[in-house]
Protein backbone atom coordinates (compact mmCIF):
# COMPACT_ATOMS: atom_id res chain seq x y z
CA UNK A 1 0.00 0.00 0.00
CA UNK A 2 2.78 2.38 0.99
CA UNK A 3 4.72 1.53 -2.15
CA UNK A 4 1.61 2.16 -4.24
CA UNK A 5 1.29 5.63 -2.69
CA UNK A 6 4.89 6.46 -3.60
CA UNK A 7 4.38 5.18 -7.15
CA UNK A 8 1.18 7.26 -7.41
CA UNK A 9 3.04 10.36 -6.19
CA UNK A 10 5.86 9.77 -8.69
CA UNK A 11 3.33 9.41 -11.54
CA UNK A 12 1.64 12.70 -10.54
CA UNK A 13 4.99 14.57 -10.35
CA UNK A 14 6.26 13.21 -13.68
CA UNK A 15 2.87 13.90 -15.31
CA UNK A 16 2.88 17.50 -14.06
CA UNK A 17 6.44 18.05 -15.36
CA UNK A 18 5.56 16.59 -18.78
CA UNK A 19 2.43 18.77 -19.07
CA UNK A 20 4.41 21.86 -18.01
CA UNK A 21 7.26 21.20 -20.45
CA UNK A 22 5.16 20.04 -23.44
CA UNK A 23 5.36 22.55 -26.32
CA UNK A 24 2.03 24.26 -26.90
CA UNK A 25 0.55 25.36 -30.18
CA UNK A 26 1.78 28.89 -30.99
CA UNK A 27 -1.13 31.33 -30.82
CA UNK A 28 1.10 34.32 -30.04
CA UNK A 29 0.27 37.57 -31.84
CA UNK A 30 3.08 39.51 -33.57
CA UNK A 31 3.08 42.33 -30.94
CA UNK A 32 3.18 39.73 -28.12
CA UNK A 33 5.97 37.90 -29.93
CA UNK A 34 7.98 41.12 -30.37
CA UNK A 35 7.39 42.07 -26.73
CA UNK A 36 8.54 38.64 -25.51
CA UNK A 37 11.79 38.86 -27.51
CA UNK A 38 12.30 42.48 -26.42
CA UNK A 39 12.05 41.42 -22.76
CA UNK A 40 14.99 39.05 -23.34
CA UNK A 41 17.31 41.81 -24.58
CA UNK A 42 19.14 44.32 -22.42
CA UNK A 43 18.68 48.04 -23.10
CA UNK A 44 22.22 49.17 -23.99
CA UNK A 45 21.70 52.69 -22.61
CA UNK A 46 20.13 51.61 -19.31
CA UNK A 47 20.98 49.60 -16.21
CA UNK A 48 19.04 46.39 -15.74
CA UNK A 49 16.17 47.34 -18.05
CA UNK A 50 15.02 45.35 -21.05
CA UNK A 51 14.48 46.71 -24.55
CA UNK A 52 10.74 46.18 -23.95
CA UNK A 53 10.73 48.53 -20.95
CA UNK A 54 13.02 51.26 -22.25
CA UNK A 55 12.07 54.46 -24.03
CA UNK A 56 15.50 55.27 -25.48
CA UNK A 57 16.01 55.73 -29.22
CA UNK A 58 18.19 52.62 -29.34
CA UNK A 59 15.48 50.51 -27.68
CA UNK A 60 12.80 51.92 -29.98
CA UNK A 61 14.97 51.07 -32.98
CA UNK A 62 15.56 47.58 -31.63
CA UNK A 63 11.82 46.97 -31.08
CA UNK A 64 11.14 48.11 -34.65
CA UNK A 65 13.93 45.86 -35.91
CA UNK A 66 12.61 42.84 -33.96
CA UNK A 67 9.11 43.46 -35.36
CA UNK A 68 10.47 43.57 -38.92
CA UNK A 69 12.45 40.38 -38.37
CA UNK A 70 9.43 38.58 -36.86
CA UNK A 71 7.28 39.66 -39.80
CA UNK A 72 9.94 38.38 -42.19
CA UNK A 73 9.58 35.00 -40.51
CA UNK A 74 12.98 34.86 -38.80
CA UNK A 75 13.11 32.37 -35.94
CA UNK A 76 13.65 33.49 -32.34
CA UNK A 77 17.05 31.81 -32.38
CA UNK A 78 18.11 33.69 -35.54
CA UNK A 79 17.02 37.02 -34.04
CA UNK A 80 18.81 36.36 -30.74
CA UNK A 81 21.95 35.28 -32.62
CA UNK A 82 22.00 38.48 -34.67
CA UNK A 83 21.84 40.58 -31.50
CA UNK A 84 24.57 38.53 -29.82
CA UNK A 85 26.81 38.82 -32.89
CA UNK A 86 26.24 42.59 -33.09
CA UNK A 87 26.22 43.60 -29.41
CA UNK A 88 27.92 40.65 -27.70
CA UNK A 89 26.68 38.02 -25.25
CA UNK A 90 25.95 40.76 -22.72
CA UNK A 91 22.88 41.85 -24.69
CA UNK A 92 21.00 38.79 -23.38
CA UNK A 93 19.22 39.37 -20.06
CA UNK A 94 18.81 35.61 -19.71
CA UNK A 95 22.33 34.16 -19.81
CA UNK A 96 23.13 31.51 -22.41
CA UNK A 97 23.79 27.97 -21.24
CA UNK A 98 27.50 28.14 -22.00
CA UNK A 99 30.61 29.88 -20.67
CA UNK A 100 29.93 31.97 -17.57
CA UNK A 101 26.19 31.59 -18.20
CA UNK A 102 26.62 27.91 -17.43
CA UNK A 103 27.30 28.83 -13.80
CA UNK A 104 23.96 30.60 -13.48
CA UNK A 105 22.08 27.59 -14.81
CA UNK A 106 24.33 24.83 -13.50
CA UNK A 107 25.01 25.94 -9.94
CA UNK A 108 21.40 25.66 -8.64
CA UNK A 109 20.97 22.30 -10.38
CA UNK A 110 24.24 21.04 -8.90
CA UNK A 111 23.25 22.32 -5.45
CA UNK A 112 19.82 20.66 -5.60
CA UNK A 113 21.37 17.39 -6.81
CA UNK A 114 23.96 17.37 -4.02
CA UNK A 115 21.34 18.28 -1.43
CA UNK A 116 19.11 15.41 -2.62
CA UNK A 117 22.02 12.94 -2.46
CA UNK A 118 22.98 14.21 1.02
CA UNK A 119 19.39 13.96 2.24
CA UNK A 120 19.00 10.43 0.87
CA UNK A 121 22.21 9.33 2.58
CA UNK A 122 21.19 10.98 5.85
CA UNK A 123 17.74 9.34 5.80
CA UNK A 124 19.34 5.96 5.10
CA UNK A 125 21.76 6.39 7.96
CA UNK A 126 19.06 7.52 10.41
CA UNK A 127 16.86 4.59 9.46
CA UNK A 128 19.69 2.13 10.13
CA UNK A 129 20.87 3.79 13.33
CA UNK A 130 17.91 5.33 15.18
CA UNK A 131 19.13 8.27 17.24
CA UNK A 132 16.82 7.36 20.14
CA UNK A 133 16.96 3.80 21.47
CA UNK A 134 14.91 2.81 24.57
CA UNK A 135 16.91 2.16 27.70
CA UNK A 136 16.08 -0.67 30.13
CA UNK A 137 14.31 1.93 32.28
CA UNK A 138 12.17 3.05 29.32
CA UNK A 139 11.20 -0.55 28.55
CA UNK A 140 10.29 -1.18 32.17
CA UNK A 141 8.21 2.02 32.27
CA UNK A 142 6.32 1.02 29.12
CA UNK A 143 5.74 -2.53 30.44
CA UNK A 144 4.48 -1.15 33.74
CA UNK A 145 2.01 1.28 32.16
CA UNK A 146 0.89 -0.85 29.22
CA UNK A 147 -2.10 -2.04 31.17
CA UNK A 148 -3.24 1.57 31.92
CA UNK A 149 -4.79 2.13 28.47
CA UNK B 1 30.38 3.24 1.46
CA UNK B 2 31.98 3.85 4.83
CA UNK B 3 31.80 7.67 4.94
CA UNK B 4 28.95 8.70 2.63
CA UNK B 5 29.00 12.37 3.72
CA UNK B 6 32.66 12.60 2.85
CA UNK B 7 31.77 11.64 -0.75
CA UNK B 8 29.04 14.29 -0.84
CA UNK B 9 31.55 16.89 0.39
CA UNK B 10 34.06 15.77 -2.25
CA UNK B 11 31.33 15.98 -4.92
CA UNK B 12 30.41 19.50 -3.77
CA UNK B 13 34.08 20.48 -3.88
CA UNK B 14 34.48 19.14 -7.42
CA UNK B 15 31.35 21.01 -8.63
CA UNK B 16 32.57 24.28 -7.05
CA UNK B 17 36.05 23.80 -8.54
CA UNK B 18 34.61 23.22 -12.03
CA UNK B 19 32.47 26.37 -11.85
CA UNK B 20 35.37 28.38 -10.45
CA UNK B 21 37.50 27.24 -13.41
CA UNK B 22 34.77 28.28 -15.89
CA UNK B 23 34.45 31.66 -14.13
CA UNK B 24 38.21 32.24 -14.14
CA UNK B 25 38.46 31.35 -17.82
CA UNK B 26 35.69 33.72 -18.87
CA UNK B 27 35.99 36.78 -16.68
CA UNK B 28 38.37 39.47 -17.79
CA UNK B 29 40.37 41.42 -15.24
CA UNK B 30 40.00 44.61 -17.27
CA UNK B 31 36.52 46.10 -16.80
CA UNK B 32 37.02 48.33 -19.86
CA UNK B 33 38.04 45.53 -22.20
CA UNK B 34 34.48 44.64 -23.20
CA UNK B 35 33.64 48.26 -23.88
CA UNK B 36 36.60 48.71 -26.17
CA UNK B 37 36.07 45.60 -28.24
CA UNK B 38 33.03 45.53 -30.49
CA UNK B 39 31.86 42.06 -31.55
CA UNK B 40 31.92 43.50 -35.08
CA UNK B 41 35.71 43.90 -35.11
CA UNK B 42 37.16 42.07 -38.09
CA UNK B 43 33.77 41.77 -39.79
CA UNK B 44 32.50 43.52 -42.89
CA UNK B 45 31.20 46.98 -41.98
CA UNK B 46 27.41 47.19 -42.33
CA UNK B 47 26.41 49.54 -45.12
CA UNK B 48 24.61 52.73 -44.12
CA UNK B 49 22.62 55.25 -46.11
CA UNK B 50 22.37 58.73 -44.61
CA UNK B 51 21.01 62.08 -45.72
CA UNK B 52 23.02 65.07 -44.55
CA UNK B 53 21.46 68.38 -43.57
CA UNK B 54 22.58 69.86 -46.87
CA UNK B 55 20.55 67.17 -48.64
CA UNK B 56 23.52 65.15 -49.89
CA UNK B 57 23.28 61.39 -49.59
CA UNK B 58 26.06 59.36 -48.09
CA UNK B 59 26.32 55.61 -48.35
CA UNK B 60 29.25 53.61 -47.03
CA UNK B 61 29.43 51.84 -50.37
CA UNK B 62 30.02 55.26 -52.02
CA UNK B 63 33.28 55.70 -50.11
CA UNK B 64 34.64 52.19 -50.61
CA UNK B 65 38.40 52.22 -50.90
CA UNK B 66 38.77 54.97 -48.29
CA UNK B 67 39.40 54.81 -44.56
CA UNK B 68 36.19 55.84 -42.83
CA UNK B 69 35.99 57.12 -39.26
CA UNK B 70 32.41 56.84 -37.98
CA UNK B 71 31.65 58.82 -34.83
CA UNK B 72 28.33 58.19 -33.04
CA UNK B 73 27.45 61.18 -30.86
CA UNK B 74 24.70 63.39 -29.37
CA UNK B 75 24.56 67.15 -28.98
CA UNK B 76 23.53 66.81 -25.30
CA UNK B 77 26.31 64.38 -24.40
CA UNK B 78 29.10 65.99 -22.35
CA UNK B 79 31.85 63.51 -23.35
CA UNK B 80 30.84 64.11 -27.01
CA UNK B 81 31.20 67.85 -26.50
CA UNK B 82 34.54 67.22 -24.78
CA UNK B 83 35.96 65.37 -27.78
CA UNK B 84 34.64 67.91 -30.30
CA UNK B 85 37.73 70.19 -30.32
CA UNK B 86 39.91 67.14 -30.98
CA UNK B 87 37.66 66.04 -33.85
CA UNK B 88 37.70 69.57 -35.28
CA UNK B 89 41.49 69.81 -35.17
CA UNK B 90 42.00 66.34 -36.60
CA UNK B 91 39.44 66.92 -39.34
CA UNK B 92 41.09 70.23 -40.28
CA UNK B 93 44.38 68.38 -40.73
CA UNK B 94 42.86 65.61 -42.85
CA UNK B 95 39.97 67.12 -44.77
CA UNK B 96 42.05 67.45 -47.92
CA UNK B 97 43.19 63.83 -47.70
CA UNK B 98 41.22 62.03 -50.43
CA UNK B 99 41.70 58.67 -48.71
CA UNK B 100 39.94 59.62 -45.45
CA UNK B 101 36.27 60.24 -44.70
CA UNK B 102 34.77 61.22 -41.35
CA UNK B 103 31.08 60.75 -40.59
CA UNK B 104 29.09 61.87 -37.54
CA UNK B 105 25.92 59.91 -36.75
CA UNK B 106 23.60 60.89 -33.86
CA UNK B 107 22.46 58.20 -31.45
CA UNK B 108 19.46 59.71 -29.69
CA UNK B 109 18.87 63.34 -30.51
CA UNK B 110 16.49 65.70 -32.26
CA UNK B 111 17.19 66.94 -35.77
CA UNK B 112 16.99 70.54 -34.57
CA UNK B 113 19.59 70.08 -31.84
CA UNK B 114 21.92 68.21 -34.19
CA UNK B 115 21.55 70.81 -36.91
CA UNK B 116 22.25 73.65 -34.45
CA UNK B 117 25.26 71.90 -32.92
CA UNK B 118 26.71 71.03 -36.34
CA UNK B 119 26.35 74.64 -37.53
CA UNK B 120 27.47 76.42 -34.35
CA UNK B 121 30.40 74.10 -33.73
CA UNK B 122 31.52 74.15 -37.34
CA UNK B 123 31.43 70.41 -37.85
CA UNK B 124 32.74 70.23 -41.38
CA UNK B 125 32.41 66.49 -41.72
CA UNK B 126 29.29 64.67 -42.88
CA UNK B 127 26.61 64.77 -40.19
CA UNK B 128 23.22 63.18 -40.65
CA UNK B 129 20.07 62.65 -38.63
CA UNK B 130 17.39 60.59 -40.29
CA UNK B 131 16.01 57.09 -40.27
CA UNK B 132 19.35 55.99 -41.72
CA UNK B 133 21.06 57.11 -38.49
CA UNK B 134 18.77 54.87 -36.43
CA UNK B 135 19.50 51.96 -38.77
CA UNK B 136 23.25 52.64 -38.57
CA UNK B 137 23.15 52.66 -34.76
CA UNK B 138 21.44 49.29 -34.80
CA UNK B 139 23.69 47.78 -37.46
CA UNK B 140 26.86 48.89 -35.63
CA UNK B 141 25.54 47.74 -32.25
CA UNK B 142 26.39 51.05 -30.59
CA UNK B 143 26.41 50.85 -26.80
CA UNK B 144 26.91 54.45 -25.81
CA UNK B 145 28.12 57.83 -26.95
CA UNK B 146 30.56 58.83 -28.13
CA UNK B 147 31.48 55.58 -29.82
CA UNK B 148 33.73 55.50 -32.86
CA UNK B 149 34.57 52.91 -35.47
CA UNK B 150 37.25 52.81 -38.11
CA UNK B 151 36.54 51.06 -41.39
CA UNK B 152 39.40 49.97 -43.62
CA UNK B 153 39.47 50.70 -47.37
CA UNK B 154 38.46 47.06 -47.91
CA UNK B 155 35.28 47.67 -45.89
CA UNK B 156 36.25 45.86 -42.69
CA UNK B 157 35.72 47.20 -39.16
CA UNK B 158 39.25 47.32 -37.78
CA UNK B 159 38.82 49.40 -34.62
CA UNK B 160 36.26 50.69 -32.16
CA UNK B 161 36.46 52.95 -29.13
CA UNK B 162 33.82 53.98 -26.60
CA UNK B 163 34.49 57.35 -25.01
CA UNK B 164 36.03 60.66 -26.06
CA UNK B 165 38.72 60.31 -28.72
CA UNK B 166 42.16 61.85 -28.44
CA UNK B 167 44.29 62.93 -31.38
CA UNK B 168 46.44 59.88 -30.64
CA UNK B 169 43.37 57.62 -30.90
CA UNK B 170 42.42 59.16 -34.24
CA UNK B 171 45.96 58.87 -35.62
CA UNK B 172 46.08 55.27 -34.46
CA UNK B 173 42.66 54.53 -35.98
CA UNK B 174 43.86 55.99 -39.27
CA UNK B 175 47.04 53.88 -39.19
CA UNK B 176 45.07 50.74 -38.36
CA UNK B 177 42.54 51.56 -41.07
CA UNK B 178 45.28 52.02 -43.65
CA UNK B 179 47.02 48.88 -42.46
CA UNK B 180 50.20 50.76 -41.55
Amino acid sequence: MRRLAWIGLAVVVVGALVVAAWPRANHETVPAHVHRLATELRCVDCIGISVADSGTAAARGQRRDIAERVQRGESDETIRNWYVQTYGENILLKPAGRGVGLIVWGLPIGAVFLAAVGLALALRKWRRQPRLTPTAEDAAFVAEHRGDR
Amino acid sequence: MKHPFRWVAIGAGVVIAVFAAILAANVSTDPQSELNTSPLLGKAAPNFALTNFDGTKLRLSDVAGKTVIVNFWNSWCEPCRAELPTLQRWYADHKTDPTVVMVGIPRDDSSGAIRTAAREDGMGWAVANDRGAEDANLAYGTRGQPESFVISPSGQIVGSIIGPLTTGDLDKMLRVGQGI
